[in-house]
């Protein structure tokens, strides 16, 4: 069943290919809820567990950006050249763009495994907790005098959990990505147990981050969190005699956001022109009036709901969890007030080109809606483009983005949409690796404040003290990060691809900075001010989350080790010859007295660890 | 003085303006049908005081439940669109809004505020509050047959009823990505008037392209002031060498671009900080920003830091600032009906205390603050919210405003008129660059210097929309 990866094939025609069965595209170990719920994949095949050890092993060469010349059509063999990186700083670096924090320990295994063999057994790493599994653990899913189900603010206890603590942190990364991209933030969606929504939306992108792209959009258009966010749940077909008509808000964002943009790209994604030069739109409002039938008579799924009295008053009832963690249905029957007939719209529904026949059942109606979304050649082009530049680099080369769209395209075994082919055309692109990023003045992107905090966590083993994460929301630009995971302020991400910050010398490039969209003025010094007092006393309610610097602290006493380290845990040793120098004076210049010598040697690991977190080698990830 | 007015960048900002001038043309209807407006004296040392406030409804404000129509004919119409996304009729008699003898809307429109807006409903009544009517982005007049063409001749704004093109578009009169604001290119203008040329615009509601300029820049502030960094030129954990080595990596000058910007933006923050939060130590405003209890303070807040920061204007040493205030929550495609009126409830009273404030201060005609938004809405329901539309209403305040009375052109209450391209999508009848010319015009630009600041004006006939006293 292994289909064998031919020598000498540039690696973005053919992807590695791992999976046991080249129609199936992504091997991960499904999450338990997944498997116990049913959630079926999109084509009507179970999720299981698929790679086998051997193909991974073979796939390691087809990373190999060097030597890999030859034409496609070669006889089978397994790939030879296996791509290493050429330092620790380079291998520090990788581990940084595919995973949240770095150590010694990955450093040291990717210089010895290389590239593409290291991030394929990542890849592999299945998914350690889920956050749906996490809050049911901590109590949180339960009916009682808490009231847990009217708390928000636990979703950020369970996000930051996932962001600091499990294996499997490169599927975490992907997932943040995608979760920038396919956006759904909890200050957009009502209801109840609305930590628990979240918590099934981010296990649904980590379930689907490597599996397959039309797998990922049909989950996430049923996920009950994108129906409060984007108005699907509710949503009821036109009415001629009220003169009322389908929300539009999902139709419209799943194209200009989700799938396709607003206008035609060629693979490299740079935009398509008619006869006068002009870019060509990919819909008009016509086609999202259309749409937007598509996504009607959808609601909650009140069937398996649990049935629980009000803890203020026992004669009222409490739902369980199951309606938003279970997919919205279309069947009225199963809503929690049956109406008498369907609200899906029975007419004919036209977008794209595509029009869908009066009278199609809505389970019908949706596979050839997000078929014909999926199949639109924009979207490898427009979802790679984004994931390069969460994960690598803002500015990426045309010829970059068209790698990565092609492996979108076709996964080298015929496969459209495998995300674990494109994660890895991202990844392990010549443009990703090029020695030359590190002297680069425009290559690289700036780390996002949340990403800072999360690397802070898995760097320094960051434990909570209740076991219950007790921290918070993040958004405060005068006084936190300005920035909170699945807390987007609207669909359109806390920055945008394109933003150019103004008056700039990136603007002066011609570079687009997204990330610069939320740094200024403001948010700046609360970002220093945040994690001085985070690095050093804790974090969260009763500084419930705190580091544990051990390994600093032991290097304490020997001031050019602990910078050295820190410099290469934090920046992948990318810190100049100067600034080292200046952390290296502000460290030594905290004395280690003999009343308190533990508390001294701490007090040097945070200079050091708040200097080189506020250094420019630092704060642009290359 | 705090930072010094660069001559060397007032001379580049000249030669700039000049240059794009000459590329922009002369030879437009526009700039034949100015020549009796004389040139402005404006941006000259002596000039008094003036501020330009723009009020950013983030999402799409639905302007349909904002400016609600009131007499009992339209009103029907509007109730029979709407369904149950209709405002209550009995609801609106206290904000009703009393139309000049001397104006007659189209089919004898009377309008209400909503009820949430009864202190906009007396800045109108005193002449300081007047509507604009279905405003939106063009680039030539369009009728419906045109706007259905959409020929090359007649062309539609790019990324119609997309929320952050049309942000863009408000801000920039280009899509996203476009890194020149109309509040900038004000900015731009301004920045030889102010000796701290930092100061000139500045944002309480993060990065806009409102403010930014060719080169006067955004400079933000919180509504707890300037922030400072803690331990930064004094001691971090105890240690006054690592106070100063944070000043050092916070600053120092990158290769990387990247790096660089986020340098200078730091090094802006710590430069400013002190003198900011100095120069409004020293303000006291009697004007209560705080709400009543259930209406949310967020605009109240900023717009409390910008009137703060007017009052000390002699200190921060400017004669012209724009600035950029916003709050989000405007896309309800959902709960219309309980989620709108406490965002209109938010703007009322902000927006009031701000031009009471004003008052306070004695300046009341020298600050004109004025609402913004992605886009108006459908007048249809989707069952309990409205969509993507196009055109909106907005409204001006200020003691300049010649308030009291209605401008642009009222649309019919009806999803098939020529004045809506679907669903009651309004097709805008007054322009974003008319808007922006007759606030630039009273905030001191030439007519000569419009199309800098409203490039498209020079297709439109009116560069003065007569609802400021110039």
């Amino acid at each position: 069943m292994t289909k064998a990866i031919q020598a000498g094939r540039a690696r973005i025609d053919a992807p590695c290919e791992t999976t046991d069965s080249p129609a199936f595209p992504a091997s991960y170990e499904a999450p338990p809820e997944l498997r116990v719920r049913g959630i079926p994949d999109g084509k009507g095949r179970s999720i299981v567990a698929g790679a086998s050890a051997l193909a991974l092993a073979a796939c390691g060469g087809g990373g190999s950006g060097s030597g890999s010349g030859g034409s496609a059509g070669g006889t089978p063999t397994p790939a030879v050249n296996i791509r290493k990186p050429q330092s620790a700083g380079e291998a520090a670096r990788f581990t940084l763009s595919v995973g949240i924090g770095t150590s010694p320990t990955r450093i040291a295994a990717v210089q010895s495994e290389g590239f593409a063999p290291w991030l394929d057994a990542q890849m592999k790493e299945p998914i350690a907790q889920t956050g749906l599994a996490w809050l049911q653990t901590r109590g949180y899913s339960t009916v009682d005098a808490n009231k847990y189900y009217n708390m928000a603010g636990l979703m950020d206890r369970m996000i930051w959990n996932q962001l600091m603590t499990g294996a499997d942190q490169v599927r975490k990364r992907a997932a943040l990505a995608l979760s920038e991209i396919m956006v759904v933030s909890i200050n957009g969606i009502t209801g109840s147990w609305r930590a628990q929504a979240m918590a099934q939306y981010w296990d649904i992108l980590n379930a689907r981050a490597f599996g397959n792209f039309r797998d990922l959009l049909e989950d996430i258009t049923l996920n009950p969190a994108m129906g409060y966010f984007l108005n699907t749940k509710g949503n009821r077909k036109e009415d001629p005699r009220t003169g009322r008509v389908p929300d539009e808000n999902y139709a419209r964002e799943v194209m200009q956001l989700f799938t396709i943009g607003l206008y035609e790209l060629n693979i490299d994604g740079t935009w398509k022109t008619d006869g006068s030069g002009h870019p060509i739109e990919t819909y008009t409002n016509a086609d999202i009036e259309g749409l937007a039938k598509v996504f009607t008579g959808y609601d909650l799924d009140f069937t398996n709901a649990g049935r629980f009295p009000n803890p203020d008053d026992p004669t009222k009832v409490v739902y369980g969890i199951e309606p938003v963690v279970e997919p919205m249905t279309a069947d009225h029957t199963r809503f929690l007030r049956p109406p008498r007939e369907t609200y899906h719209s029975p007419a004919e529904k036209s977008f794209l080109g595509t029009t869908i026949p009066a009278g199609t059942s809505a389970q019908e109606t949706l596979r050839i809606a997000l078929d014909t979304l999926f199949n639109h050649p924009n979207v490898g082009p427009f979802i790679g483009r984004q994931l390069i530049q969460r994960l690598v680099t803002s500015n990426p080369s045309n010829a970059y983005v068209a790698r990565v769209a092609a492996a979108f395209n076709n996964n080298g075994s015929g496969v459209r949409g495998d995300l674990r082919a494109v994660f890895k055309a991202v990844w392990l692109d010549d443009e990703a690796l090029a020695s030359g990023n590190q002297t680069s003045v425009t290559f690289g992107k700036l780390r996002e404040p949340i990403l800072r905090l999360a690397q802070w966590g898995r760097t320094f083993g960051a434990t909570s003290a209740s076991g219950n994460w007790l921290v918070g929301d993040t958004s405060d630009v005068a006084s936190e990060l300005g920035q909170s995971p699945l807390r987007s302020p609207s669909v359109f991400n806390f920055f945008r691809p394109g933003y150019v910050p103004a008056n700039s010398n990136a603007a002066n490039a011609s570079l687009v900075a997204p990330e610069f969209q939320i740094v200024n003025e403001t948010t700046t010094p609360a970002y220093v001010n945040f994690m001085s007092d985070v690095i050093n006393r804790g974090w969260g309610s009763a500084r419930d989350v705190k580091a544990q610097y051990s390994a600093e602290i032991a290097m304490a006493d020997d001031p050019p080790a602990l910078v050295d380290h820190l410099d290469a845990v934090l920046t992948g040793s990318r810190l100049s010859p100067g600034n080292r120098g200046t952390i290296l004076a502000a460290i030594q210049d905290v004395p280690i007295g003999t009343r308190n010598p533990d508390s001294d040697r701490m007090r040097r690991v945070v200079v050091g660890v708040l200097l080189t977190m506020v250094a420019p080698e630092y704060l642009v990830q290359v | 003085m705090f930072i010094g007015k660069a001559p060397e960048l007032s001379r580049r900002a000249f030669l700039r303006r000049t240059g794009q001038l000459a590329a922009a043309g002369t030879a437009t209807s526009y700039a034949m049908g100015l020549a009796g407006l004389g040139e402005l004296a404006a941006f000259s040392p002596g000039n008094d005081y003036k501020a330009l406030v723009c009020v950013f409804l983030y999402g799409g404000n639905d302007h349909y439940n904002m400016l609600v129509p009131y007499d009992p004919a339209n009103y029907q119409r509007y109730a029979e669109i709407r369904t149950s996304i209709a405002r209550g009729r009995s609801t609106l008699g206290a904000t009703a809004l009393a139309t000049p003898d001397d104006q007659t809307l189209t089919d004898d429109l009377q309008y209400a505020l909503a009820p949430e807006m009864p202190g906009l409903k007396a800045l109108y009544d005193e002449g300081a509050m007047a509507p604009v009517l279905n405003v939106g982005p063009l680039i030539v007049p369009l009728t419906k047959a045109q706007y259905n063409a959409n020929s090359a001749s007649n062309p539609r704004p790019a990324k119609l009823f997309s929320h952050n093109d049309q942000q863009s578009t408000w801000q920039s009169f280009a899509p996203e990505g476009s890194v020149v604001g109309w509040g900038g290119r004000l900015g731009d203008l301004a920045l030889s008037s102010n000796s701290n040329a930092i100061f000139t615009n500045i944002s309480a509601s993060g990065n806009a392209v409102f403010l930014a300029g060719q080169n006067s820049l955004a400079y933000q502030v919180s509504s707890k002031g300037a922030i400072a960094i803690n331990g930064l030129g004094g001691k971090l954990y105890g240690s006054s060498v690592a106070g100063s080595a944070l000043e050092t990596l916070l600053t120092q000058p990158s290769n990387h671009v990247l790096a660089r910007d986020h340098a200078t933006i730091a090094k802006r923050s710590i430069d400013a900080q002190g003198f900011v939060n100095g120069a409004l130590g020293g303000v006291n405003l009697a004007t209560s920003f705080t709400p009543p209890t259930g209406i949310s303070g967020r605009l109240a807040g900023q717009l409390n830091t910008v009137a703060r920061l007017i009052a000390a204007r002699n200190q921060l040493e400017v004669r012209r600032q724009v600035y950029f205030v916003g709050i989000g929550g405007f896309d309800l495609h959902d709960a219309l009906t309980t989620r709108h009126g406490p965002l209109l409830a938010e703007i009322d009273f902000a927006m009031t205390a701000f031009y009471r404030a004003t008052q306070e201060m004695g300046i009341a005609d020298k600050v004109t603050a004025f609402t913004a938004s992605d886009f108006g809405r459908t007048l249809t329901s989707n069952g309990d919210g409205s969509d993507h539309g196009w055109g909106a209403h907005h409204f001006v305040v200020g003691g300049a405003v010649n308030g009291g009375r209605y401008y642009g052109t009222a649309p019919s209450v009806s999803v098939r008129s020529d004045d809506q391209v679907g669903n009651g999508r309004l097709l805008p009848t007054t322009s974003v660059d008319e808007l922006t010319a007759t606030l630039g015009l009273w905030f001191g630009a030439s007519p000569s210097d419009l199309p800098l600041i409203a490039p498209n004006i020079g297709n439109f006939a009116r560069p003065n929309l007569g609802f400021l006293s110039l």
